[in-house]
Order: C-alpha cells, then structure tokens, then sequence
C-alpha cells in the first residue's frame, strides 16, 4: 500500500516541519524580547546624566544617592550588549532601587515638578521600566511556552533532532508569583 | 467564565447576525412602506442595495464614521506621553499590534475602543481622562480597551453603533412621512391597517435597537476588566480609574445615544435614574459592582 506510506509519511513531515517552526519561533521571540530589555536599559542609562543634572540643584547634601546611582548605570553599560537576561535585570533593578530616593524627592519638591525638564525625564524613565517590566513578563512567559515544547511529548523529539535546548530563562520576581483571581 | 477564543468566535458570530437583522429589518420596513404608499417591490431592491452598502461600510469605515461623529484627532507621543506610551507597553504585553490612538476634547473623563480587528483598531480617551488619571489608572483604562480590540468586542460594537444609528434615522425619517401621507384619506382599509404596522413597528424599532445594546453590552465589559487585569496584574489601577471616572459627574458631550455603549463608563451620568425604564436600558454594568469585582481579585 504505498498510497498510505506516503499520507503517513507526509504527515508526520508536516507535524515536524510545524513544531520546527513553531520552536524556532517562539526562540526568535525570545531573543527579541531580551534585546528590548537591552534596548530599554541602554536609553535609561542616557537619561540618567540628564536626570542627575537636572535634580543636583535641589539635592545637594545627598552624594551618596549620586554615586549609587552613577555605579548604578555603569553596571548596566558593563552588561548591556552581554545578551544574558538575568543580568540585564539585575542591572535594571540595581538602578530602579537607586532611582528611588530621587522619586521621592521629586514627588515632594514642588518646584522640581513645575519645572518642564525633570518631569519629562521622569516620565521617560518611568516608561523604560514598564517596558523592561513588559518584556521581562514576556520574556518568562515565552520560556515557559518554549520549555513546556521541548519536554513534551512528542514535540520533545523534535526538540531532540534539531538540538533545540532548554532555555535558562529568568527567575520570576517575589509577588508576581501570585496570579489575580478572576471570577465572572 | 468564557475564554477568550470563545468570547471571539461568538464576537464574530454576533457581528453576521446584527448584519443580517439589519438587513432583513431595512427590507421589512421598505416594505411596509411600499404596501402603505403604493409602491411597487423595487423600493424593497433598493432598500436591500441600501442595506448591504450601509453594512459593508459600516464594517470597511465603522472607526473613522464613529471617530468623525465623536470629533476625535490623532493622539501624538509629545503631547500625550501617557497615553501613547501606556498603549505601546501594553500592546506589546498582549501580543497584539499597536492600535492607532485618538483624543477627544472634552474634560469629561471617558475612553472607547473601536475598529474592525486588531489590525485596524483605534483606542480614543477625552482630554479629561488623560489629565485626571494618574499613569497606573490609566493603564488600567487602556488595558480593558485592549481587551476590547483583542475580544473582537470592536467589530460587533462598532457594527452596531453605526446600524443601530442607521435604524434611529430611518424610523424617524418614516414616522415623519407616516405623519405627512396622514393626510390623504383616500386610501381603503387595507392602507389603514399597514399604515398602523408600520407606526407599530416604527415605535418598536427603537426599543429592539435598545435591547440589542443590553444584550452585547453588560457581559463584555467584566470579561474585559477581568482581561484588563490579566494583562497588567494591578487591579487597583482600573479599580480606582473607574472610580474616578464614576465621581466625575460631567455628561460627555461627544456621546450620542448610538456610541453610548461604546465608552468604559456610561457617558450619560446623572441622567440614567430618569423613570422605570432606566435601569433596563442601561447599556453598563453599575460602576460599584465592577469595582467591587476588581477589588475581590487583589
């Protein structure tokens, strides 16, 4: 019956040919979501020059919290193109934690928020979080996906054949473990 | 709870069927009309024609006729940081791409989304929302409506903005040439009593076209602040948008009664406790209960 080897064959061709796309996919996704991260962290650190420049006048006994966050930022220059997610994040919450007092003091300095130049700057850095924050959640959702793929039965076979490997992914943060109740 | 894929399907599903009662209702009444004045069937033909154009435009250009009624302009990331910033995040947290962004001027705090897939979706918020909310509540807002777009919930919703609109206008125009034929008596007893169809349906009309904006209106909107949620894992945010947006007791003068059910909370505050029949029209869910919901789930 050579009608019936051939669908079979064809079948199981197309079931590899899918999986293989779907695995190299769901990995192009995941390098361009790391890259965003990158990318993110790369314009936080442009901005903090400015930031700093522009609060120095109103925080002038406070050196240590400019120190902090000038090591801050070079530790995100040392890792930027390294391409490894656990330390972008690393980097990325060492400069959220030194950027903190500096949003305090914005946030009770009137003066500070009437003037046009460290709102935007803050505003701007604000949204550089969110986007780290949003590809780090895609980025641990995506691994899982991937992983999920690779460990599975039968599309772990493929994973075997073509050598895709089991990807390190992130450790997910303290609180986001908790998934919101929905009910309806 | 429905699933997201389901909550599309019988989006899409829903979005034919409004088409066809449209149709079927264009063609119904051109026919009472054509009975009552003496026409002939290619009144019905071309109310079928009509009906079809209407329809195909409604789906092709729903978004731009509903921006144009509402009196929106583009947003732009200097003026709008916010706004256009928190959307950008949040659709690339939801996988969908970036919908086109519009504002309203009008300090009454409000927001919809409209648009026929994600592909072609607008999210447009007032003036008033994007100064009275903070980033986070305003989050929350833009996430629901990206949940609109990624429920399909647009399609339907803008679909039937425009036809719902479409059978306001004709009923009215109707009823106005029903009163002006009133006047030659001429006609046999048959005309009478199509002429007292047609006013029939002419009054009922409007009621069927209400309850259509019940029907698809309540349920989505929990669906789309629990997806809200989902995506930005922060209730609060929404929670307390909505309660702003609830204390805000300006009406919103861009609202009419067709995109009424299109916006996050009802635009026509205050004036909603107005006889018996309020509350059975009314195109949301209470405000309270939607934020009750929201805080259940921190």
């Amino acid at each position: 019956m050579p009608e019936i080897l051939i669908v079979a064959v064809a079948v199981v061709a197309f079931y590899l040919w899918s999986v293989y796309n779907q695995l190299v996919t769901i990995k192009t996704r995941i390098q361009a979501s790391i890259q965003e991260i990158g990318n993110q962290l790369k314009r936080q650190a442009d901005l903090i020059p400015n930031l700093v420049s522009s609060v120095k006048g109103y925080m002038k006994h406070e050196k240590a919290i400019f120190d902090e966050l000038t090591e801050a930022r070079k530790a995100i220059m040392k890792v930027v193109d390294s391409g490894d997610p656990q330390k972008l994040i690393d980097a990325s919450q060492r400069l959220q934690s030194a950027f903190a007092p500096i949003r305090a003091v914005f946030e009770s300095t009137p003066q500070l928020q009437a003037a046009g130049p460290t709102t935007k700057l803050m505003d701007e850095l604000r949204d550089t979080a969110d986007k780290v924050m949003y590809s780090r959640r895609t980025l641990i959702d995506l691994t899982a996906d991937y992983n999920i793929k690779t460990v599975t039965f039968p599309s772990n076979l493929v994973a075997k054949m073509f050598g895709f490997k089991q990807e390190a992914g992130l450790k997910v943060p303290e609180g986001e473990t908790t998934t919101p109740k929905v009910e309806l | 709870m429905v699933n997201v894929y389901e909550q599309q399907d019988s989006n899409k599903r829903r979005s034919l069927l409004v088409v066809a009662f449209f149709v079927v209702f264009v063609v119904l009444i051109s026919w009472v009309f054509a009975q009552v004045l003496d026409y002939g069937s290619g009144l019905m033909g071309l109310a079928l024609i009509f009906a079809g154009i209407i329809s195909f435009g409604s789906y092709w250009w729903g978004d731009k006729m509903i921006l144009a009624i509402s009196g929106a302009r583009p947003a732009n990331k200097k003026e709008d940081f916010n706004f256009f910033t928190v959307a950008e995040n949040l659709a690339m947290a939801s996988q969908i791409p970036m919908p086109k962004l519009y504002v309203i001027d009008d300090s009454a705090p409000n927001a919809f989304a409209t648009g026929r897939d994600p592909k072609h979706a607008v999210i447009c918020a007032t003036t008033g929302l994007l100064q009275k909310l903070d980033r986070t509540e305003l989050e929350g807002v833009v996430a629901h409506e990206l949940s609109h777009i990624r429920n399909y919930d647009i399609r339907l919703m803008s679909l039937v903005t425009i036809l719902v609109g479409m059978i306001t206008l004709l009923v009215d125009w109707l009823l106005r040439s029903a009163r002006l034929s009133d006047g030659n008596r001429e006609r046999g007893n048959l005309g009478a009593i199509l002429l007292v169809a047609g006013l029939i349906s002419a009054l009922l009309s409007p009621l069927i076209a209400q309850l259509i904006q019940l029907a698809i209106s309540r349920r989505r909107e929990f669906l789309a602040d629990s997806s809200a949620v989902l995506l930005t894992k922060y209730p609060e945010g929404l929670a307390r948008a909505l309660a702003k947006i609830n204390a805000d007791k300006e009406p919103l003068e861009a609202a009419n009664k067709a995109t009424a059910h299109l916006y996050i909370v009802n635009p026509f505050k205050g004036q909603k406790s107005i006889g018996m029949f309020a509350n059975l029209f009314n195109t949301h869910p209470p405000i309270e209960e939607r934020i009750k919901i929201l805080k259940e789930m921190v």
